[in-house]
């Protein structure tokens, strides 16, 4: 069975107000995604590709200048809708440090539930399973500025999973942060989407993390111009160097390899399967 | 430097006094406030330092980081104390050359001022050593609800107090930064007069307000994207509930009124 349309972007424009006469011009044009139950998507884009103002948009906080959104059915130009489109889908936003509001872990992933109504105990509830999920249990009752930025950062994961989203934005949560904080984000994401089954929308522009993803989008210009599995989308490097963007390390490498006559498959994309193939070729080329 | 400020920090911990509710410690901690002023004599004052002493032994907070709390108004005291000793004038002579003269009334005052700010101090930085920020706003907006009735924002004014808890530590990370940042373009921040140095403070605050706007503006939407609209019904996760710890700290600072009173009615003042 077909999975249900969770976030569903129909020809959607959208354009900054400009502080002067002249007009900005569109920071989205005519888009159109559907992101589904369950789905890993990662969105590339360079700066100012208008990945970001997807995120504000599917939010109910920024509204398109024409066409339509849809989350869960739910028009997001309905003011009184507003609540429950950000119960079924949270952003977690770059800065941790602008998004933590208390001062203590575990009042701080509370600060949601709190804000819907919900009954003490089930926050208490909520608030313990979304810190176990993302492993800052052990943290919860820390002050945030002691925190690592990955860490943080989880945290505010933690703070989006507390109100039980279907879907959950990302936009450019790992760009703060060292790599090992990266890798931290990177794991609890994974675990939300395979494990819980939640939506994951990882807004980036590291190759490598998209490769984890079962879809990506490829944005340019506040157009889509790529939207596919990882493995087809990054063999089309043309458009994606076109874009503004690299491919993954590996991907790149192999396709210099190839351009210069050695034998590779293509659709390359992680370090794993790179040196699978090479083993292969050059063994391959010895037996010839 | 700035970072060695204790007064307002909280140390987490499970003593007595930690677990006590926060509207109750808010309570007892005011009218141990009261308490003090009230006392009028050195049995009275000695109760109450007592008092203040033992809270601090019981919230098992070490002493040295009270002392350093303390650090910051040491010439508070000791200039308070200076000038009781040398313009007040009740009681025998001490001392006297030429025009300065010491009475024992003036020592006395000194030193029951001093030990009155020390108490001062104990008491009110042991509130806030054992209560976390937002369980203390929280304290706080329940004390105040009935405030609500004549239409004062309480809950609002008790988040716009939380998130400003929350941002100083931020903020002072990023003065530091900033210094920082001035420093290796050459700005002399250590030298001068008072005004030179106030002026070389100009380049710090100005990127820290524009960089504090930024700051608000994206707190702003992250509290939005997790439905914050400042006047729905909240509700909280931590329930307040009065325990016998909290019916045992009103007896006994009650018990504390008491005394006070007693002992200055039938010992003599000094003040």
């Amino acid at each position: 069975m077909e999975k249900a349309t969770l976030i569903r972007f129909s020809d959607v424009s959208y354009r900054y107000e400009s502080d002067n006469e002249t007009p900005l011009p569109l920071a989205l044009k005519n888009i159109n995604i559907d992101i589904k139950k369950g789905e890993f998507v990662a969105i590339l884009g360079h700066n100012g590709s208008g990945k970001s103002t997807l995120a504000k948009l599917a939010n109910a906080i920024l509204m398109p200048e024409s066409g339509k959104i849809y989350v869960n059915g739910m028009d997001t130009s309905d003011e009184s809708l507003e609540y429950e489109i950000r119960q079924t889908v949270g952003v977690v936003f770059q800065n941790p440090d602008n998004q933590i509001v208390a001062t203590i872990v575990e009042e701080d992933v509370a600060f949601g539930p709190e804000n819907l109504g919900i009954e003490p105990s089930e926050i208490r509830k909520r608030v313990d399973e979304a810190l176990k999920a993302v492993g800052m249990y052990e943290y919860r009752f820390h002050e945030p500025h002691k925190l690592s930025g990955g860490q943080k950062q989880r945290v505010a994961i933690a703070g989006i999973m507390a109100m039980r989203t279907d879907c959950i934005i990302l936009d450019e949560p790992t760009a703060m942060l060292d790599p090992k904080g990266r890798k931290e984000v990177m794991a609890a994401m994974r675990k939300l989407n395979k494990e819980l089954g939640i939506a994951v929308v990882l807004i980036t522009h590291y190759m490598e993390e998209a490769v984890a993803a079962d879809r990506v989008i490829v944005m340019d210009s506040g157009r889509i111009v790529l939207d596919g599995a990882p493995r087809d989308v990054f063999s089309n490097e043309e458009i994606i160097e076109k874009a503004g963007l690299e491919l993954p390390e590996s991907a790149k490498l192999a396709l210099l390899l190839r351009r210069s006559g050695v034998n590779l498959p293509s659709g390359i994309l992680t370090a794993e399967e790179f040196i699978e193939a090479f083993k292969f070729s050059v063994s391959g080329g010895a037996a010839k | 430097m700035i970072k060695d400020i204790t007064i307002g920090q909280y140390f987490p911990g499970n003593s007595f006094i930690h677990r006590l509710d926060p509207r109750a410690k808010l309570i007892v901690t005011f009218a141990a406030l009261v308490e003090i002023f009230l006392c009028k004599n050195f049995l009275s004052l000695a109760l109450i330092f007592i008092f203040s002493v033992f809270s601090i032994l019981f919230s098992k907070i070490s002493f040295k980081v009270v002392l350093k709390g303390l650090k910051m108004i040491y010439f508070l005291i000791f200039f308070t104390a200076l000038l009781q000793i040398f313009y007040n004038e009740k009681g025998n002579i001490l001392f006297e050359w030429r025009k300065i003269k010491i009475t024992d009334g003036g020592v006395y005052t000194a030193i029951f001022m001093a030990v009155r700010i020390i108490s001062l101090i104990f008491i009110s930085s042991l509130l806030t050593y054992t209560t976390s920020p937002t369980t203390l706003t929280d304290g706080i907006e329940r004390l105040l609800s009935p405030l609500k009735k004549i239409k004062i924002p309480v809950d609002t004014l008790a988040m716009m107090m939380t998130i400003a808890l929350r941002f100083i530590p931020t903020l002072i990370e990023e003065i530091d930064k900033i210094m920082n940042a001035q420093k290796a373009r050459g700005a002399d921040l250590d030298t001068g007069g008072v005004l030179k140095r106030a002026k070389a403070l100009i380049p710090i605050f100005i990127p820290l307000f524009v960089n504090s706007f930024r700051r608000a503006y994206e707190l702003a939407f992250a509290m939005e994207c997790r439905c914050y609209n400042g006047s729905n019904h909240r509700t909280r996760m931590k329930i307040m509930k009065f325990t016998w710890r909290d019916i045992a700290a009103f007896i006994f600072i009650g018990m504390m009124l008491a005394a006070i009173i007693l002992l200055n009615h039938f010992f003599g003042a000094v003040i």
